[in-house]
């Protein structure tokens, strides 16, 4: 069983998304990271980027696969993880303490309606 | 859709908790733990590959040598007895049916061994030369599982276990009382050995092998493996469409050779490919991504790429259009929206091969 922590919201992409403040910060689950397995690069926008809900905002390569990121909500990137991208190995180790970008919301009330932890459990049970 | 054949190990796989997914119409294990640790396995001590999925075919009779030597553009006829040959299966016209490794067991006798997706195709043609010569051609592939001992520690794992092979030289071939057909052979640069094992005996060594430290590797390590050594994978590198001077086979063409299928047309042929190696210090580069010039011209395709797990960059082979080769060795690969520099090497990625 992969781990969802119950503050967290999620995506059918496998994006979590964390609201602190009127930023939300944006990672992969534990479960992307799983079945990606070893993490050897990472690809961000640049700060400033406006991203539309479900676009995909960045690229991230394990060694022999490529997925594109996905941006659970629409808004504009106000901070990327440049450490994050010269070790992109750490999203191995914990998928939920490495951040990829934080956006400013367009419209926050919108984080309420992606999946919570049980839902997204469920979402990755059934697939 | 058609139900995915089995190896008699998939319930090993499982057990191990092994990715699966279907290659060349098998359920196979992709990874294990994980694609790095298995690739460094290999590369620094020992690991093991279920490569049961591949073909095996036996020629016998007085005939074997001259079918062979015709069959092959490589030089069956002055190999001696008891080594292995590498060599592509080519059509009249030379383009490449298969690559494959044929195994000279005695004067009267052989064994080829051929990629798992072609094994129909492959018997299809090598049945239809055959009605010349006085030979019998049999087919065992669903009868003999194969186990690839790879790394500098193959040697010493398969002696613990009995099957003695310090007496085997590279490409040498042993036969066994077991049944069991060992070659020093295999697909990843590094000294090891593909144990031709009857289907009722390789759930033991399997499992004689793991216990004894050997790590499961999956095919996406050997995927990995190959490539960091530059060895071409049918579908890839080398298809039904491209000669062998096309995609840097040259070599196992012995154009001194009295006859073998092919030859006519490789005499007067222009290559139309040029198969290169390209590195990256920036940008991981996969199968169908765009090779251009310095100018930004399109040039060709990257046909295999991956991140190296044992130089840590990118690393790919590319066809490039044989009039387009550009004369001062600066290539691009176009990678999304971007281009990034590659640097052109005239030597495999790594090479393996120690032993300890």
């Amino acid at each position: 069983m992969s781990n969802t922590p119950s503050e967290l919201k999620y995506t059918q992409e496998h994006e979590w998304a964390k609201l602190e403040g009127e930023v939300i910060s944006i990672g992969i689950t534990d479960f992307a990271q799983s079945s990606l397995g070893d993490i050897v690069f990472l690809e961000l926008p640049e700060v400033g980027t406006t991203l539309d809900k479900n676009s995909a905002f960045g690229v991230v390569e394990s060694i022999k696969s490529v997925s594109d990121l996905f941006s659970p909500l629409a808004g504009e990137v106000t901070e990327v993880n440049s450490d994050l991208v010269d070790s992109p190995e750490s999203i191995n180790e914990n998928a939920y303490d490495n951040w990829m970008i934080k956006i400013k919301p367009a419209n926050v009330n919108d984080y309420e309606g992606l999946m919570s932890a049980e839902q997204y459990s469920t979402f990755c049970d059934d697939n | 859709m058609n139900e995915l054949k089995t190896t008699i190990l998939t319930n090993d796989h499982l057990e191990l908790k092994a990715k699966m997914a279907p290659f060349a119409g098998y359920n196979m294990p992709i990874q294990y733990s994980s694609v790095k640790e298995e690739t460094l396995a290999v590369r620094n001590n020992v690991g093991v590959f279920d490569v049961s999925h591949m073909g095996e075919f036996f020629v016998e009779g007085e005939q074997t040598i001259d079918f062979i030597d015709h069959l092959i553009p490589n030089d069956y006829k002055n190999l001696s007895i008891g080594k292995a040959i590498y060599s592509p299966l080519l059509r009249e016209d030379a383009t490449i049916i298969d690559d494959l490794i044929t195994y000279k067991l005695s004067e009267n006798k052989a064994m080829i061994c051929v990629n798992a997706a072609n094994i129909e195709k492959d018997w299809n043609w090598i049945s239809a030369q055959a009605s010349n010569f006085n030979i019998k051609l049999t087919n065992h592939s669903d009868e003999i599982s194969l186990l690839a001992v790879q790394g500098p520690k193959a040697e010493q794992s398969l002696n613990s276990l009995g099957l003695e092979v310090s007496d085997v030289p590279t490409f040498g071939v042993k036969s066994f009382e077991n049944g069991i057909i060992l070659a020093r052979t295999g697909y990843t640069g590094e000294d090891g050995f593909e144990v031709f094992c009857p289907n009722e005996k390789v759930k033991e060594l399997w499992s004689n092998l793991l216990s004894n430290g050997v790590i499961p590797c999956g095919l996406a390590a050997r995927d990995v493996l190959r490539l960091e050594v530059c060895y071409p994978l049918y579908g890839h590198e080398l298809n039904d469409e491209l000669t062998p001077f096309d995609t840097g086979l040259k070599w196992t063409t012995k154009m001194n050779k009295q006859d073998f299928i092919g030859k006519k047309t490789l005499e007067t042929y222009n290559p139309k490919f040029k198969l290169i190696k390209l590195a990256l210090d920036k940008g991981i580069p996969r199968e169908g991504y765009d090779v251009l010039n310095s100018n930004g011209d399109i040039i060709g395709k990257v046909t295999s790429g991956t991140m190296s797990v044992t130089l840590n960059k990118g690393i790919a082979l590319a066809l490039i259009d044989s009039q387009k080769v550009p004369n001062d060795e600066n290539y691009l690969i176009k990678i999304r929206k971007n281009n990034y520099p590659a640097i052109y090497l005239k030597k495999p990625f790594v090479v393996g091969g120690n032993k300890k």
